[in-house]
């Protein structure tokens, strides 16, 4: 069953142009010139009932503004979509008891005050009573670890801990969908750990579906299944993360550490080499064009061998691969 | 009922934002009923040269401040953002009320206190007590009054602001219309021709604020009663009616923003 439908949907901004300086002020003030923008171009996808989808493009690629269309709070210049079965810009009030939202850059918990005020009136807003609000509460606080944040005003919490109590206020009246845009900007590695591990909890132990943006590749491959890249409005790409993965990480970086001091000669073809020492090397080379048997072979010649570690390059390095190489309307 | 309880919450939570700064709370409260007091110095120097002036006295001027402090002090203290709402939109901060299962015009407006509203709710109050007016019936008919003038305070400014849907940034705009509003809801509309007086009661609705309620409160009319019900009826649902049209239009944006 799907949660989310999406059909040739399009959004189209009209933005006023100005000219640089006073005389652009003025030239616009008397005879204003508008673009057109599309945000959003033609876009189809759909997302199953309780599945973790990657939604991820660079700046300006319309992932935003798709997932404001999919909220209700924009309305798109054409398409259809439907979200557990409402029409999103129709339907925006029901379909919001249904739906857990966060916006990483537009905070919903009110500044002032502790979180746990912000959560009973959500409580209220949600329409819980005050019985199952607390246990509610008690509940995401444990699977948050926020215990002993919720006394606390949100203005004295660090971006982590306030990130934490966000994604848990979104959770308080048990969405089936959590519509996450961008829940991981700007925190620590330790703090965007800590985050991915509840949310991948709530999805397991409550079957809530994801629909994650980020622009962090470790976002993704932490929680999503399956990935749609989008770039200028279009999916650029649409697969498996595993699939993805293994189709663009033919890229494999290997570094070795050797017993004793040697001088290699690593020229091999397709090979390039990216740190040398005394001790070690640490080379890049393409499995597709270059055999890995034939890379091992020379390292292995070169001396006695003490340690070896072989990589994929970041997800990060594979979707800008993408990006460079992609054109509207590549699926798989 | 279920709207009721909701905004019941909306208010507890504002006034618990409120008490997280309790001594800056206190003296806007404070400073707002002396400044408030200062401003009606003027008329009580002007009624001690001139007993009356067509037909109103200082306790008619005393019930019109009343009631026009009453009506703004409730809007600023519990519909806090009939003041921002242009901000709001422009500053694509409607996102928040929009994901959440409620009413987006009234969720905004009742999410922000201006804790000034309440020096001027007390100094409506207080000035109305000692007008003269203050009898069972006459304080009936006060309350009708300040219900009116709320209504038109929010549809007026909602209206005005809502035109940020389609004319972008109306900042500067809402702010004229708001001080128009408020100063002209201070003066008697009797002072003018009949052409502004027209103005008044209809472009500018300070009249309905104003003037008609205190005339209302100070004898009561089939005339004034009309005017104030029909006026505050048509201006709410023209607020909302255009408020909905336009978030149609609402294009969001990427500022960084907090719920106070």
């Amino acid at each position: 069953m799907s949660s989310i439908e999406v059909n040739n949907l399009q959004k189209t901004f009209q933005t006023k142009r100005k000219a640089a300086g006073m005389r652009g002020s003025l030239r616009a003030l008397f005879k204003p010139e508008y673009t057109s923008i599309e945000a959003v171009r033609g876009l189809s996808f759909h997302m199953e009932a309780g599945e973790l989808l990657g939604f991820i493009g660079p700046n300006g690629a319309g992932k935003s503004t798709t997932i404001k269309i999919l909220t209700g709070i924009l309305h798109p210049s054409s398409g259809d979509a439907k979200v557990l079965g409402f029409v999103p810009w129709k339907e925006r009030q029901k379909l919001a008891y249904h739906i857990g939202t966060v916006f990483g850059q537009r905070p919903q918990l009110w500044y002032h005050l502790p979180a746990i005020d912000t959560f009973m009136l959500f409580g209220k807003i949600y329409e819980l009573d005050d019985r199952e609000t607390k246990k509610r509460i008690a509940f995401l606080s444990e699977a948050f670890e926020i215990q002993d944040l919720l006394e606390t005003p949100v203005r004295k919490l660090s971006l982590g801990q306030r990130m934490r109590c966000e994604v848990a206020a979104s959770l308080l009246h048990r969405p089936k969908l959590l519509l996450l845009d961008e829940p991981s900007i700007g925190l620590d590695v330790v703090a965007k750990q800590h985050i991915r591990d509840a949310i991948k909890r709530m999805a397991q132990e409550e079957n809530v579906g994801v629909l994650l943006t980020s622009h962090d590749a470790g976002d993704l491959e932490a929680l999503c299944r399956r990935v749609i890249i989008v770039n200028h409005g279009q999916i650029v790409y649409e697969d498996k993360v595993s699939n993805l993965k293994r189709k663009f990480l033919t890229r494999k970086m290997v570094e070795v550490r050797y017993a004793e001091e040697v001088s290699p000669n690593f020229s091999i073809d397709g090979v390039e080499i990216l740190k040398v020492g005394s001790y070690g090397v640490k080379l890049r080379f393409d499995t597709t064009k270059t055999p890995v048997d034939q890379v091992m072979s020379h390292l292995s010649q070169a001396g006695e061998l003490v340690d070896i570690t072989v990589s994929d390059p970041p997800l990060e390095e594979v979707i800008a691969k993408i990006y460079q190489d992609a054109q509207p309307g590549m699926r798989t | 009922m279920r709207q009721v309880k909701f905004i019941l919450a909306l208010w507890k939570a504002n006034i618990q934002a409120a008490m997280e700064f309790r001594a800056a709370f206190f003296t806007q409260v404070i400073f707002m009923m002396i400044n408030n007091g200062v401003y009606f110095i003027f008329w009580v120097l002007y009624f001690d040269k001139f007993n009356a002036v067509r037909g109103w006295d200082i306790n008619t001027m005393m019930l019109l401040f009343g009631i026009a402090a009453s009506a703004w002090g409730i809007g600023a203290f519990f519909f806090g953002n009939f003041i921002s709402l242009a901000e709001v939109i422009v500053g694509g901060r409607l996102d928040y009320y929009l994901s959440l299962p409620r009413p987006v015009l009234l969720h905004v407006l009742a999410s922000k206190s201006i804790g000034s509203g309440m020096g001027d709710l007390i100094y409506g109050i207080g000035s109305f007590m000692l007008s003269g007016y203050f009898t069972p019936d006459g304080t009936l008919r006060f309350l009708l009054g300040v219900f009116a003038g709320v209504c038109i305070f929010i549809g007026f400014l909602v209206i005005v602001q809502s035109l940020s849907f389609w004319l972008g940034n109306t900042v500067a705009l809402s702010q004229f219309a708001l001080s128009a509003l408020l100063t002209f809801s201070l003066y008697p509309s009797v002072l003018f021709d009949a052409t502004t007086k027209f103005i008044l009661l209809t472009i500018i609705p300070a009249a309905l604020i104003g003037t008609i309620p205190a005339e209302f409160v100070r004898e009561f009319s089939w005339q004034s009663a009309i005017q104030m019900v029909s006026g505050s009826l048509v201006f709410l649902f023209l607020s909302i009616f255009i408020f909905k049209l336009g978030l149609k239009r609402y294009e969001s944006g990427s500022a960084i923003q907090v719920e106070v």
